[in-house]
């Protein structure tokens, strides 16, 4: 039974309700690091991580911190501090133990901070029950939303990139070109996302 | 520069989503009504021109290696004020504008704006550019709205325009926003290629 | 060492402070505006959704560390007591949940349906609480703005309207007609049947399965309280 609901979780912010393309969140550093199939990737797991670190760290602050005393007026100022705090630690740390994995991720987690999909994603995770209100999973179930919320926007920054690629061969209008064709190609692949949501699961 | 070209310079020259290209989250997602577009426009405007004056008064305690969380902690308080005075009194644009009123923390004009100007620049200046980008993201907010709320939704501030007509609902979905604000930035570009070229 | 880390750390400190101060001050400002509303919320629609009922106050029990909050109200029809339940249920919508109060008589049949939250997509789900508009902006800017009195006279939305007379027990099934008007009623409460949101499956569905729920809980927390504590023998 509970399998079964963390894997709607994960089919759900994945595909059905992609962060990117059907929530319309973190569209700066979909734009700005979609050029290339593996600085998109880089970004992508540097997402991931945080995305999962930080649905683990601010459900409980938000159940034991925030709602105990009283001062869930507080939650976007403690979130994003939060979120803040945490990029840069995990910077520090990955630069002591893996140099290797601080060159593939360094340069992209400090442009995290202000992706809104992280704190979008602290902020989801406890205000709604999805996808089944009947039913406390507590923190597990916000750390797979996380996990998802992360993956799914991974893949729809590496189709973005493999598309971008291709599309500089293309020969696109002079007032087209970059940003505005951009839109118009995530566009299309919202429209194609758009069909997950007939799903049943 | 003069104070006027300082406010208006974030409508046309710099505007923070066709020009300088930021602030894209909340341009997509919440254009699907133009009262949502409004109410949004106020908000966004009223955080900018608020943390805008602070932080250029005290541009001169910051230090730089904690400003940045500094200005955060700046910017998150107007916007949990928002919050609450929009929970309270507006209780509808509260719930149809969700998560997107906290958002404003991260929304990148703010902070790009603390970072690039108010930090270095007079009150009077950093208010008066506070607001010219408030305007500005404003007016990209209300157009990108306009026309979707008409064509997907076959409404204006949600009445009826057209009676029995079945509207293009994709345009109200999130295709819509890409595909709008695509063609919006096509034709900023063309008409600012065409002012060059002559 | 000391001026690089102390200072600048007191002065974040400090401003976090004075931030802190502002906001409790604000929220004990709003606060009592905020918690008004939710309650004018609730009351109304209690009135909508058990109508000429005397409403009991509300009653908490907790099902699978879920809270489920219920009504228990009475009314006078031809020298008998009738009773009627509402309670607040919840399903998962397209844009997250939809919470919505259901009332319902002592047999099951649906008195009223009101929806409270929901943030589904303007256009498509959020037609639910569509109110059906004859007039077009035209015929408003021609004849002038109606005066808008909504504590007088609140109009039912027609997706909530249609659920009226629906028995909750049996299964609800979801059919495709378009926007609902009283004269499909009658064949559609034939089949037990209430028409579809065109473009938003998932949103009829979510209300429809979130009664047949909270009908599943309601009847659990009836049958677990004392009859003692039911409000008095029939």
């Amino acid at each position: 039974m509970e399998i079964r609901i963390f894997f709607t979780i994960l089919l759900s912010t994945i595909l059905i309700n992609n962060y990117v393309l059907s929530r319309n969140l973190g569209i700066c550093p979909f734009l700005g690091v979609s050029k290339r199939l593996d600085s998109a990737l880089g970004m992508g797991l540097a997402v991931i991580f945080v995305m999962t670190l930080t649905s683990f760290i601010t459900h409980p602050l938000y159940k034991y911190v925030l709602v105990e005393y009283n001062i869930t007026y507080l939650i976007t100022i403690v979130f994003i501090l939060v979120i803040a705090a945490l990029v840069q630690l995990v910077e520090m740390v990955i630069r002591k133990i893996s140099p290797v994995l601080y060159q593939a991720l360094g340069i992209f987690l400090p442009l995290i901070t202000a992706n809104c999909a992280v704190l979008g994603v602290a902020l989801l995770n406890i205000s709604s029950g999805f996808p089944d209100p009947n039913v406390d999973l507590g923190l597990l179930k916000s750390v797979v939303q996380g996990f998802g919320s992360g993956v799914g926007f991974t893949l729809a920054l590496l189709i973005m990139a493999g598309i971008r690629e291709r599309l500089e061969l293309a020969d696109v209008p002079e007032n087209l070109k970059g940003v505005p064709i951009t839109f118009l190609t995530a566009g299309l692949l919202a429209l194609a996302f758009y069909g997950f949501s007939g799903m049943r699961i | 520069m003069s104070y006027w070209k300082e406010f208006i310079k974030g409508v046309w020259e710099h505007n923070p989503q066709l020009v300088v290209g930021l602030g894209f989250c909340p341009t997509l997602a919440i254009t699907t009504s133009l009262s949502n577009a409004l109410w949004m426009t106020l908000s966004t405007a009223f955080v900018l021109v608020c943390s805008n004056v602070l932080i250029s008064l005290i541009r001169g305690i910051a230090h730089s290696h904690l400003r940045i969380p500094l200005y955060i902690t700046i910017i998150a308080t107007f916007v949990t004020i928002v919050d609450l005075s929009l929970n309270a009194y507006q209780p509808a644009v509260y719930r149809s504008l969700g998560i997107f009123i906290p958002l404003i923390v991260v929304n990148c004009i703010t902070l790009g704006r603390a970072e690039e100007f108010a930090q270095k620049n007079s009150v009077i200046r950093s208010l008066l550019d506070g607001a010219g980008m408030g305007l500005g993201f404003g007016l990209t907010l209300i157009v990108l709205s306009f026309f979707r709320e008409v064509l997907g939704a076959n409404q204006l501030f949600g009445y009826t325009l057209i009676r029995g007509m079945e509207p293009a609902a994709v345009m109200i979905l999130a295709p819509g926003a890409f595909f709008t604000l695509g063609l919006m930035l096509w034709a900023m570009n063309t008409i600012n290629s065409r002012r060059r070229s002559k | 060492m000391i001026r690089d880390i102390v200072k600048p750390t007191l002065t974040l400190a400090a401003v976090a402070f004075i931030c802190t101060l502002l906001l409790s001050y604000v929220q004990k400002f709003t606060e009592p505006a905020i918690k008004r509303q939710k309650g004018e919320n609730q009351d109304e629609a209690l009135k909508l959704v058990l109508p000429g009922f005397s409403v009991g106050d509300a009653q908490k029990i907790s099902m699978a560390g879920v809270e489920f909050l219920f009504w228990i109200g009475k009314k006078k029809v031809d020298y008998k007591t009738v009773k009627g339940y509402a309670f607040i249920t919840a399903g998962a919508g397209y844009g997250g949940n939809i919470e919505s109060m259901v009332g319902v008589d002592e047999s099951g049949k649906i008195l009223g349906v009101s929806i409270l939250n929901q943030s589904e997509t303007p256009g498509l789900g959020a037609r639910c609480v569509e109110v059906a508009n004859r007039e077009t902006l035209w015929d408003y800017i021609k004849n002038g703005m109606p005066a808008r009195d909504y504590n007088k006279e609140r109009r039912i939305p027609w997706f909530q309207n249609q659920f009226e007379g629906i028995d909750a027990n049996a299964e609800v099934r979801i059919t495709r007609r378009g926007v609902w008007n009283p004269e499909m009623r009658p064949q559609l409460l034939e089949t037990n049947a209430i028409s579809a949101l065109t473009g938003a499956t998932i949103t009829t569905a979510a209300v429809v399965q979130s009664i047949r729920l909270g009908m599943t809980t309601l009847k659990k927390a009836l049958s677990m309280r004392l009859p003692d504590t039911d409000g008095g023998a029939q």
